[in-house]
């Protein structure tokens, strides 16, 4: 795969050479905060974008990656340095040509990460029409390009809808038709699927490559690095240089650069490295395809089936539950219907589902936000419901909700302090704590959350994952024993997402239940109990091993879900002819598929180490 | 749940009014209202009352979504009729409850002020439902034009009204997520003491605007990108023409405004 990319890649540069669609050349932009003067935002970085190309944009948050692709569509002028776009020279040693920046325009797209953000009214088709009609096409012709695109993000039975009422994944697609209706030769796609389910993620990529493969350049700016794997060209920014440069197959070869500038390594390459620490020969490898390839030089042995692993439900008390529970916003649809869960005490629950599910609504339900329509929902046993609608009412959930915490998605929007302790402190403060109790609980959250140089800071001017690990202190400093988290992940890089995983398993270690919310199976593997809700009703409720297994995967994708990474491995290295079924038993995570490898596999040199 | 406010939104139908060109909607339904408020006997008020069902019917919105968006409006209305019964003290006694008496003309007024008020709403509530946000903002562009001569900035005044009202439910929304996470953290937002209430309302104000913030930073770049620049250059997906049935329509606004002066 990576092979046919480089050779595709090295054809595109020969064809053109010398005129490249976007390009800039020694730019910097300097931009000024609180507390330094001169920071770099971009420091002399080179970058060109040729037509046919999909260029992968990764870095760290922070690193200048959104400034990149502001600059490289035309919405940003650097202060030093050439930029040429589409042919026009728009700047000139940070001189600016406001006309030539406004011509350059009409031909590139952006398509960034917050799709309700993008759509400008109420009617998809009027919205796909906008960028059309202010470039001045005529009616008939913006009529044929809307309908074009929305053929080509497979929308068309939504012309007449309303945005808002789309899912995350169709809004970014309209987001990307109303980009193309405008025909434009490059288009920049900025995190587009950050906030997006898996499902929602492939059809961006899948929409992208098709654009290349059409002949537009496309640069894409993203978080996981799977995904640049399929692109032809990847660079790496670290504090507003590039880093690395190079084709997916030699930029994820750099092994011990890549932790450093914040990126993750792909799954091969992780699994790898796990052989590799159980003592197989494994050298490093980035590409599923190579990584198959050396497992098949090693000499297998057959094994027996490995044990399962206990596939009990944990028992404990209830801390939240809901029984028979049914919900709706709107009379005509049920956001809940029929729902009963339990959460015993202590546990790691995930709750999966693709988007409009009633994942969120149960959450908010779970949290005595809103009350059931039927059913009851019973937090340590109570009832959400017994103070009715009244004053009475609100201070009874008032007094629930105080009991467990609740972290809504994207936390960080709830940040308004001055200081990161003061915005920590505003829960423990509310609960009517002493001052030292308050000072303690702020310390102590700021500690698990490793936020301790961040004290004074201003939440605003913190990075988005520290962002966020402070909205989460500020839930934490009124002590809960019970954290209900909607998406804790999303939009995250790899390193804020680590820090939240450390963060979680350590406070789950601690004794405090956590319920979280996800669209990552990987997440959902990691826990103890798996709800899955489709349709707003709970279609399966048991441990990560009853329900990703091999017997539901149909079905699981069938619901917009899918397997864990690992057991996706596990059934390709058995399709691939490797393995028997059944001899790697069902692994999911990643340790758990190295272990029953290294089992499997033995080095050559070991089994018959005479011959070498 | 601390807030929950209507959206007055979009609904998309297929009726005569969905079809009529923003500009003649806009200004008959401006005429409408603003000749409503000129009510004042039960001929005129029956004649107002019949053209506004009638208006509804044909609109094909259901009612139910109508009142959804005009709710908050009626609760005001009701007090404003509750004290014109109690304190208009002009006219016949009807009946007497303790201190307070009732009067013909205090029933009248609490009848009649808040019916021209809820009519003037329900119009201008199905103006805004049938019409979308970018057909709003091109009949403000087309009916601001003049503006744009003397050198004021007309384009930028419609689309600016447009967004508006296109990002209210966006701001809604925020404002019960975010009220909701700080209710968590035991904000007393809905009840408490007065000083931790106005602590609570002052955190999620300023949560709110930091939000708002990033939503028109967000905005710029998007119009930025889409190569708005607010001139009369753009072309439209569905051109504004007037049709034969904003004729009728601009007749029949006549008619019921003639009727009125006829009544009076």
């Amino acid at each position: 795969m990576a092979k046919a990319f480089t050779s595709n890649n090295t054809l595109v540069k020969q064809s053109s050479q010398g005129d490249a669609l976007l390009a800039a050349h020694h730019v910097s932009l300097i931009y000024d905060d609180a507390h330094n003067k001169n920071n770099y935002a971009l420091d002399n970085i080179s970058i060109e974008l040729h037509a046919a190309e999909r260029l992968c944009i990764l870095g760290a948050n922070g690193s200048g990656k959104s400034t990149l692709a502001s600059v490289l569509c035309g919405l940003l002028a650097p202060d030093t340095g050439d930029v040429r776009l589409l042919g026009e020279q728009v700047c000139q040693n940070g001189k600016i040509d406001l006309e030539a920046y406004r011509r350059a325009r009409r031909g590139i797209g952006l398509v960034f990460q917050n799709p309700g953000d993008q759509i400008v009214t109420s009617v998809v088709a009027e919205d796909v029409a906008f960028g059309p009609e202010n470039l001045g096409v005529p009616s008939d012709e913006i009529a044929a390009r809307v309908e074009r695109e929305l053929h080509r993000v497979a929308l068309d039975a939504y012309a007449d809808a309303d945005p808002r009422r789309l899912s995350g994944g169709q809004q970014q697609r309209v987001a990307i038709a109303g980009a193309l209706a405008m025909e434009p030769q490059a288009i920049i796609f900025d995190e587009p699927g950050a906030l997006l389910d898996v499902r929602g993620r492939r059809s961006i990529l899948h929409v992208m490559d098709r654009l290349r493969d059409a002949g537009v350049a496309v640069a894409h700016i993203t978080h996981y690095m799977e995904e640049a794997l399929g692109a032809d060209r990847v660079v790496v920014l670290d504090h507003g240089k590039i880093a690395l440069e190079g084709t997916p197959a030699e930029i994820f070869s750099q092994k011990n650069n890549l932790a450093a500038l914040g990126l993750e390594w792909p799954f091969a390459a992780r699994l790898a490295r796990k052989l590799r620490e159980r003592g197989l020969p494994i050298p490093w490898v980035s590409t599923d395809k190579e990584l198959l390839a050396e497992l098949g030089k090693l000499k297998s042995i057959s094994v027996a089936s490995p044990a399962k692993n206990s596939t009990t439900v944990p028992q404990a008390a209830s801390v939240l539950a809901a029984q028979q529970l049914s919900f709706s916003y709107t009379p005509q649809h049920k956001a809940l219907e029929n729902i009963t869960i339990t959460i015993p005490a202590g546990s790691r629950v995930s709750i999966v589902g693709q988007t409009g599910s009633g994942k969120s609504t149960l959450l908010r339900l779970l949290c005595a936000l809103e009350l059931p329509d039927e059913g009851k929902i019973l937090i340590y046993g109570q009832d959400s419901a017994s103070g009715g609608q009244g004053r009475r009412g609100r201070a009874w959930r008032a007094k629930l909700r105080s009991r467990v915490g609740y972290v809504m998605q994207r936390p960080e929007r709830q940040l308004f302090a001055n200081t990161v302790a003061e915005d920590i402190a505003f829960g423990p403060s509310n609960q009517g704590l002493s001052v030292q109790e308050v000072q303690k609980r702020v310390e102590e959250a700021i500690e698990i959350c490793g936020l301790q140089d961040k004290r004074t800071a201003s939440p605003f001017e913190l990075s988005g994952g520290q962002q966020r690990l402070c909205a989460i202190a500020g839930v934490l400093a009124t002590k809960p024993k019970v954290l209900v988290l909607d998406e804790p992940t999303a939009g995250l890089d790899p390193h804020g997402r680590q820090e939240l995983y450390r963060l979680l398993s350590l406070l789950n270690a601690q004794g405090v239940t956590i319920v979280q919310v996800t669209h990552s199976i990987n997440d959902a593997a990691n826990s103890q109990i798996v709800y899955v809700l489709n349709q707003s009703h709970l279609l399966a409720a048991s441990t990560p091993q009853e329900i990703f297994c091999r017997a539901n995967q149909q079905e699981l994708r069938s619901c917009g879900l899918g397997l864990p990474l690992a057991l996706q491995w596990a059934i390709k290295l058995e399709e691939a002819g490797f393995i028997q079924a059944d001899e790697l038993g069902q692994p999911l995570t990643i340790d758990e598929l190295a272990d029953s490898l290294a089992s499997k596999y033995v080095a050559k040199e070991a089994h018959d180490g005479s011959q070498n | 749940m601390a807030v929950k406010i209507s959206l007055r939104q979009y609904i998309s139908g297929d009726s005569w009014l969905h079809h009529l060109d923003p500009r003649s909607k806009l200004c008959c339904g401006l005429i409408f209202v603003i000749a409503a408020f000129t009510v004042v006997t039960l001929e005129q008020l029956i004649l107002a009352l019949t053209c506004t069902t009638a208006i509804l019917i044909s609109s094909k919105i259901s009612p139910r979504a109508v009142l959804r968006s005009i709710h908050p409006a009626l609760a005001l209305l009701a007090i404003l009729g509750l004290f014109n019964l109690f304190f208009i003290k002009t006219g016949t006694v009807l009946l007497t409850l303790g201190s307070a008496h009732i009067t013909s003309h205090g029933v009248w007024a609490a009848i009649l002020y808040p019916t021209r008020f809820a009519i003037a709403l329900v119009v201008g509530s199905l103006t805004t439902l049938t019409t979308t946000p970018t057909a709003i903002a091109d009949a403000f562009d087309s009916l601001l034009s003049p503006l744009s001569h003397i050198g004021l900035p007309g384009h930028e005044i419609a689309m600016v009204l447009a967004l508006m009202l296109r990002f209210i439910p966006t701001l809604i929304d925020d404002v019960q997520t975010i009220s909701e996470a700080q209710e968590s953290r035991g904000a007393a937002l809905s009840s408490g003491k007065m000083g931790l209430r106005i602590q609570a309302v002052t955190a999620l104000l300023v949560a709110l605007f930091a939000s708002a913030l990033r939503h028109a930073n967000n905005l710029s770049r998007a119009l930025d990108a889409r190569c708005y620049e607010g001139n009369a250059q753009r072309t439209h997906l569905h051109p504004l023409r007037f049709q034969h049935h904003d004729l009728i329509c601009a007749i029949l606004t006549c008619s019921f405004v003639a009727a009125l002066i006829y009544l009076a």
